[in-house]
């Protein structure tokens, strides 16, 4: 056995295997980006320890991930929010934690998704499922997954193919995503139509939407009938107990000097019909803002927020992002709802 | 820390640095072994590495007066103190909750009506491995089998050496402390040997069973339905793939390390999918643990030198505390009675029917075994009976309208996998992989090597814990 040789061989033909399937996905138009992943929002969610009054945290599903642009929010008030808003999932259970759990006692702008927010307060539900496994993770992680994670942050900056998500997308080029999409039948009879990442992050979880879904609207096409899907496969809202959880939760917060703010953030197409069908402005953010006696922000009662044409229905395209932030943050800042550190 | 991690090549890289650099000695060296392994230890959860060292402490007490003492009464009390000490451990961290569950059914039973808080007890990784370990080194001084450490170092370095601390091998102390003793070096060949076992470990735990094998296993056991037969057989033979993959790749890594630093650890798996009955099984499967077994239960229980009756009850009872050992639930209990009543029957059918085993009835009799295993590890990873019994049910053709939850890929794939797996078992079953890297040119092992390399790093595993990390 020619060890010496044999190791080197391998080595050389490891290297060369990697160059090129990186170049591959380059060639592919995969970017070099960050995993939205358990351990980058645990990093977030620490900050939140040493946090004052004058601090802002952004809560929600991905309208207020994609919507709300932190560098844009920071210009305007000297203030860095924290972005924890996760995506496809309600905000109840990081509300609950940062009240229970912290003594945080700033700013927190809660993104109102009704489909996501008025979800059954069950930790089997997707939604409610995904923010959890975040709470727990953020208390739960070990040193040596923290060490992990500053580790992969350099190198998921550096090469593009390493993308793998926790969504699964239908275009993730992880080795187990590829063999999923080997072979499709219909053993099953899976309808879910594929759905492709659209967006990236940055290491404070600043989400940026990809060209493609603004560009190509064939592309976009696919993002919409997902939300279809979605739509028609919606369990029936949860309303009175979701409102009552924050009833008890905001008398908690307020109590100790903190300040909510629920935001509803632009939708259009087929996403707004189904959600004015389903959950009625009147019936459901109206009530959700009177019961909690809770300021609110609703993107139509405001000229400036209800101009933007989200390309797939739901999230609005990033330079839109910017300026609807910027615009957002001057409505807030003139009705002195958040604070301002210029 | 968990060898499929950035942060172990990140750590495995300065550990191998230090320890061939010529700035330390070997004491020197040592010590830097010894803390590196409990810096691996602690960056999982600092605290209970006080277990560790109590656990180090009171068998390095106990061992060296137990060698010394001539007071049987002394040294019993010697013995006594070890094993409250480490199966102490043992009974709270991992069966505390089980006892306590068992407890209150009990009462209930009775007639009272008590309900305990449920305690919240953090089961300390690799716990079961460890307490063995160095319990191992307490009965064999009580017998004076083997000479004490010649130091603490060095038998705290054999309580806490990193590569096997948290999953083995578990080692005997006159396997490993004697290599304390003098310098260790790799020479180049050993080390590349280590590293390429290290590769081949990882991509059996992280490609094998992380990406190919466990989302059907986790499909199938996690499901609440009742499923098509040939869904709950994908399961369960994926499974059984999954823990072979995942625990052999363990042990592959943990000698590779071991090698990379000039130390031998023995074998822990020698193809077992491919073992005719289960005498042969338990020679071939996580070996270090059914020696343990044999060589501290099985014999002093009198093994097979009192009798049929008495042997056949030393085997159950062997298997029902190895089964136990795996977990606190009474499915892994019941998988070891499983394995003890297939080792009985086994005894009973070779005392009464001689076969010739030659390699068309040796291949029968392998795939014999390996499909009864298959049914022993559904009550391992089914969470409860009546999910394990479901399984069976579907298995065995009794539930014949069963839903459908895998896809035609998912069945292929574990078909394909595990057919290759049991085959290669069977070719490989008198050799060892060292042997056919001898035999291959150096260039086809080359690119077997670098496949490996490349699909590990295109795996991008999420270091999902090794399986045998709970028990």
């Amino acid at each position: 056995m020619q060890l010496k040789k044999t190791f080197f061989t391998a080595l050389l033909l490891f290297i060369a295997g990697i160059v090129s399937w990186e170049y591959y996905c380059l060639e592919q138009g995969y970017i070099a980006a960050l995993n939205d992943d358990l351990a980058i929002w645990a990093v977030q969610r620490s900050k939140l320890e040493n946090m004052s009054q004058q601090d802002v945290v952004i809560l929600g599903s991905s309208r207020a991930h994609f919507d709300i642009q932190l560098d844009q929010w920071e210009a305007k008030t000297g203030i860095r929010p924290v972005m924890l808003a996760c995506d496809g999932s309600t905000p109840t259970p990081i509300f609950q934690d940062i009240v229970n759990n912290t003594d945080f006692n700033g700013t927190i702008v809660i993104g109102v998704t009704p489909g996501l927010f008025f979800s059954a307060p069950v930790e089997q539900v997707p939604m409610w499922k995904r923010p959890k496994i975040r709470v727990d993770h953020y208390y739960e992680r070990t040193w040596a997954q923290r060490i992990n994670h500053l580790i992969s942050v350099p190198l998921e900056n550096t090469f593009a193919f390493l993308n793998s998500s926790e969504e699964e997308w239908a275009d993730d080029i992880d080795l187990k995503s590829m063999i999923k999409r080997m072979y499709n039948d219909d053993r099953l009879n899976e309808s879910m139509p594929p759905f492709y990442n659209f967006s990236y992050i940055d290491i404070d979880r600043n989400t940026t939407m990809l060209d493609k879904t603004v560009n190509d609207t064939a592309f976009a096409a696919t993002i919409q009938k997902v939300w279809m899907y979605f739509g028609k496969n919606a369990p029936p809202p949860v309303k009175e107990p979701i409102i009552n959880i924050y009833k008890d939760m905001l008398a908690k917060y307020n109590s100790r000097g903190g300040n909510v703010i629920f935001l509803r953030l632009p939708s259009s197409g087929g996403f707004r019909q189904g959600e004015n069908m389903g959950l009625p402005r009147d019936q459901f953010w109206e009530q959700l803002l009177a019961e909690t006696n809770t300021p609110g922000y609703h993107f139509e009662d405001y000229k400036v927020l209800n101009q933007y044409d989200p390309p797939e229905w739901s999230h609005l395209a990033t330079p839109d992002a910017k300026i609807f932030t910027t615009d957002l943050v001057s409505i807030l800042l003139n009705d002195k709802a958040i604070p301002n550190l210029q | 820390m968990l060898f499929n991690s950035l942060s172990f090549i990140v750590f495995l890289v300065i550990v191998l640095g230090l320890y061939y650099s010529k700035i330390f000695n070997w004491t020197s060296k040592k010590t830097m072994l010894l803390l590196s392994s409990y810096v691996f230890y602690a960056l999982w959860n600092p605290p209970l590495i006080l277990l560790l060292w109590v656990s180090t402490l009171v068998d390095w007490k106990a061992g060296n007066a137990l060698y010394k003492l001539t007071d049987q009464r002394k040294r019993k009390l010697w013995l006594l103190l070890s094993m409250v000490v480490n199966l102490g451990f043992l009974a709270f961290f991992k069966y505390g909750g089980f006892l306590l569950e068992n407890f209150t059914i009990m009462m209930n039973l009775a007639g009272f009506n008590y309900h305990p808080a449920i305690p919240d007890i953090i089961l300390p990784m690799g716990i079961s491995f460890y307490t063995f370990q160095t319990m191992s080194y307490t009965i064999d001084m009580y017998y004076k089998r083997t000479p004490p450490a010649k130091s603490f170092l060095d038998f705290a370095l054999f309580v806490t050496f990193f590569p096997q601390l948290v999953a083995g091998p578990i080692v005997r102390s006159s396997e490993l402390i004697p290599q304390f003793y003098e310098p260790k070096k790799a020479t180049t060949r050993k080390f590349l040997w280590g590293t390429f076992l290290l590769t081949l470990g990882l991509f059996e735990k992280v490609v094998m069973a992380d990406v190919v094998l466990s989302s059907t296993s986790d499909a199938v056991f996690g499901s609440e339905k009742v499923l098509n037969i040939i869904d709950a057989w994908s399961g369960t033979l994926a499974f059984s793939g999954q823990i072979f993959f995942d625990f052999a790749g363990y042990s592959t890594c943990a000698i590779g390390i071991a090698l990379m630093l000039g130390i031998k650890l023995p074998d822990n798996f020698r193809y077992p999918y491919a073992a005719i009955g289960f005498t042969d099984l338990w020679k071939r499967w996580h070996i270090s643990l059914s020696a343990w077994l044999r060589d501290y239960l099985y014999i002093p229980l009198g093994g097979n030198r009192r009798g049929i009756t008495r042997t056949y009850i030393s085997l159950m009872l062997t298997m029902l505390l190895g089964g136990l050992w795996h977990g606190a639930a009474w499915t892994f209990v019941f998988w070891g009675m499983l394995h003890g009543l297939y080792l009985i029957v086994e005894r009973y059918l070779r005392s009464h029917i001689k076969i010739k085993i030659n390699a068309w009835n040796g291949f029968l009799l392998a795939l014999l075994t390996y499909t009864f295993v298959n049914i022993s590890w559904v009550f391992f990873r089914a969470g409860d009976f009546q999910s394990a019994i479901n399984i069976l049910s579907s298995m065995f053709f009794i539930n014949p309208e069963g839903e459908k939850i895998l896809s035609s890929l998912d069945i292929i794939k574990v078909l394909i996998v595990i057919g290759s797996l049991f085959l290669t078992h069977w070719f490989m079953r008198n050799t060892s992989v060292k042997c056919v890297a001898r035999k291959i040119p150096w260039w086809l092992f080359s690119i077997f090597w670098a496949i490996m390399l490349i699909l590990l790093v295109i795996a991008q595993g999420s270091s999902e814990q090794f399986i045998y990390f709970q028990f």
